[in-house]
């Protein structure tokens, strides 16, 4: 499902001088699969992440969406890209505070233009399979950090996409809630998608397909 | 349902419009009130030949000057050109010097109903409620809708003018100009009135010095002309061919008026301009800040898939919506204030002017403004990675 070949990613630090985060990684992942990268902070699992998900590009190597080679696409086939292939889950949840817990979920919808009864019907099973169907109406303010993660992966999954990227999905959660979203990651993976976690937390790791550790800019086993 | 989320977005960015707006409305509706006082009067000393008798007295306004007796009104309708004279009586209600020579002074008018009134620009005065004078109408008014509201007089209502009871019968539209303050009588009960107030005059017609019957007590005279003749030539010929005249040529008046005003009309340029630019800064400012604070929705958005066109007419939709909300609030809430302002601070003057042409042009001004800050600002936005701007927002 995705592909991604010599990666290479750097940043200039305020005094200027060049910062690189990303060396030329590799990565493959098939559907079914679990992939799990660890490293210490700062090390660029985020910057991985983002650079996969077309979040921002990366200074060389190339990535494949099944058989697209996406990074070479224009910024609008970049975005239309996301949408199709793509789902994200973020440490700090990134809910829209203006819109309720279901209009959120529903946002995914909006721009791959999936919308009317049938998706709706999709978000609400979602939110009520992990346990916020009585939370459709609720602002994320009025909900815990555990419900507002629950919302953001029912968003990430709603248009039911081939890849999922998790960037630190227990970050900002106790063990419970964070067992709950790594329960549904793992789900995710079941089902036939592919998924990509980048988490410090030792267990994350549980039933992964496979365990990457970052450091110096390049993925080595763990 | 899409445009309550909008305005759940945008409820202090709307708040800020509606501030922003509502100054720049209240400012152009002061500008349009003075213009439209200064249009009036224009339009007033264009459509007629104001005549005073030469020298000092009482009259006041457009007919300021000494007496002008019934034997030169009659000259005055002999020469060539002109086609009816209407004596007149101007005369301040309050003839207390603090008083004279400002733009709220109230005037008695007197007019000689038997003849036409000559003004081509005001043939006749709107009538809100009763009636207008009549020829014979003894002790009774017809008054400006800005005198009536300070008093509070209605149809029916009496007022006393130099001890005398006078019914009103008539009030008047709102003009927006001078009648606004005027009571209107019969040209008799004004010459009553002028005896009243003028002890020189008491003196001179007791003593019998000079030989006055009531028809001569006039302080000027409205003149028009034939059609297809020039006023001012007219006026000229006036000024030749009767003399101990005070002739005003409609073009002399006109320009001496806009010259007068001048300076209410680089106010009016001033104020117009400083409703323009703190207006439109706040306006654009506001709008322009509540896309930058969005900024990591727009990244969120970018992520789940949304291109830069989709967010463009996302946010040129919802600051559509937002301007036009705004934009309608803040006229909605200066016309709140003015009414506010003239009702209870202003003693019934109005002082805003609220035009369609200023309120359609404030309303499009905050569109056009507010939409074009909102893209500017989303077209920087979006220049942004979505990480970054997930980044920036966060």
């Amino acid at each position: 499902m995705l592909r991604a070949a010599g990666l290479v990613k750097s940043y200039r630090a305020p005094t200027g001088k060049p910062i690189r985060v990303l060396a030329g990684v590799d990565l493959a992942v098939k559907g079914g699969e679990l992939v799990v990268v660890t490293g210490p902070s700062g090390s660029g699992k985020s910057t991985l992440l983002n650079v996969l998900g077309l979040l921002e590009d990366g200074d060389g190597g190339e990535i494949w969406f099944e058989d697209t080679r996406v990074s070479a696409l224009s910024r609008a086939a970049k975005s239309r890209a996301r949408g199709r292939y793509v789902g994200f889950l973020f440490q700090s949840f990134l809910l829209l505070p203006s819109l309720t817990a279901l209009e959120n979920v529903l946002l995914a919808a909006r721009y791959v233009r999936r919308s009317g009864g049938a998706t709706r019907r999709r978000a609400i099973e979602l939110m009520q399979a992990v346990g916020v169907g009585d939370r459709m109406d609720h602002f994320p303010a009025q909900l815990s950090g555990g419900e507002q993660q629950r919302v953001a992966f029912c968003r990430a999954v709603l248009n039911d996409p081939p890849l999922l990227l998790a960037d630190e999905p227990t970050g900002n959660l106790d063990d419970a809630n964070g067992a709950v979203i790594l329960d549904a990651l793992r789900g995710r993976a079941r089902a036939g998608g592919a998924v990509v976690v980048v988490s410090h937390r030792p267990e994350a790791a549980v039933g992964a397909s496979a365990l990457y550790h970052l450091r110096g800019g390049a993925l080595a086993p763990a | 349902m899409r445009r309550l989320q909008v305005l759940r977005g945008y409820l202090f960015t709307v708040l800020g419009i509606v501030i922003g707006v509502a100054g720049l409305v209240a400012l152009g509706a002061m500008s349009e009130r003075i213009v439209r006082f200064i249009e009036g009067g224009d339009r007033f000393v264009l459509g007629q030949i104001s005549v005073a008798g030469r020298g000092m007295g009482m009259g006041t306004g457009f007919t300021a000057g000494g007496i002008l007796p019934a034997a030169t009104i009659r000259a005055i309708s002999e020469v060539p050109g002109v086609q009816g004279v209407q004596a007149q009586i101007m005369l301040p209600l309050d003839p207390s010097t603090s008083q004279f020579m400002t733009v709220t002074q109230e005037l008695v008018l007197g007019t000689d109903l038997s003849v036409p009134t000559p003004n081509r620009h005001y043939r006749t005065l709107p009538v809100r409620s009763g009636r207008f004078l009549q020829q014979g109408d003894r002790k009774v008014a017809v008054v400006g809708a800005s005198f009536a509201a300070s008093r509070g007089l209605s149809v029916g209502s009496h007022i006393t003018l130099e001890d005398e009871d006078y019914e009103v019968v008539g009030v008047l539209d709102r003009m927006l100009t001078a009648p606004d303050r005027f009571v209107m009588v019969s040209i008799d009960d004004a010459r009553a009135q002028w005896v009243a107030k003028d002890r020189l005059l008491r003196t001179v017609l007791a003593s019998g010095a000079m030989a006055l019957t009531a028809s001569d007590l006039n302080t000027g005279a409205a003149v028009g002309w034939r059609d297809g003749d020039d006023p001012d030539a007219v006026a000229l010929r006036i000024k030749e061919r009767v003399p101990g005249v005070n002739v005003q040529l409609p073009s002399e008046l006109s320009r001496l008026m806009r010259s007068s005003t001048a300076f209410f009309s680089a106010l009016l340029v001033g104020i117009g301009s400083l409703a323009f630019v703190i207006g439109g800064l706040s306006l654009a400012n506001t709008m322009a800040a509540a896309v930058f604070e969005r900024i990591r929705d727009f990244g969120v958005k970018r992520a789940l898939g949304a291109t830069d066109l989709q967010l463009g007419g996302e946010v040129l939709a919802e600051s559509l919506a937002v301007t036009m909300l705004g934009g309608l609030g803040g006229i909605a809430l200066a016309r709140s204030l003015g009414w506010f302002i003239d009702r209870y601070l202003a003693q019934s003057q109005q002082l805003f002017y609220f035009s369609p042409r200023l309120l359609g042009g404030a309303l499009a001004f905050s569109i056009l403004l507010g939409t074009a800050a909102a893209i500017y600002a989303t077209a920087r936005v979006v220049s942004l990675s979505p990480a970054e701007a997930i980044r920036r927002g966060a």
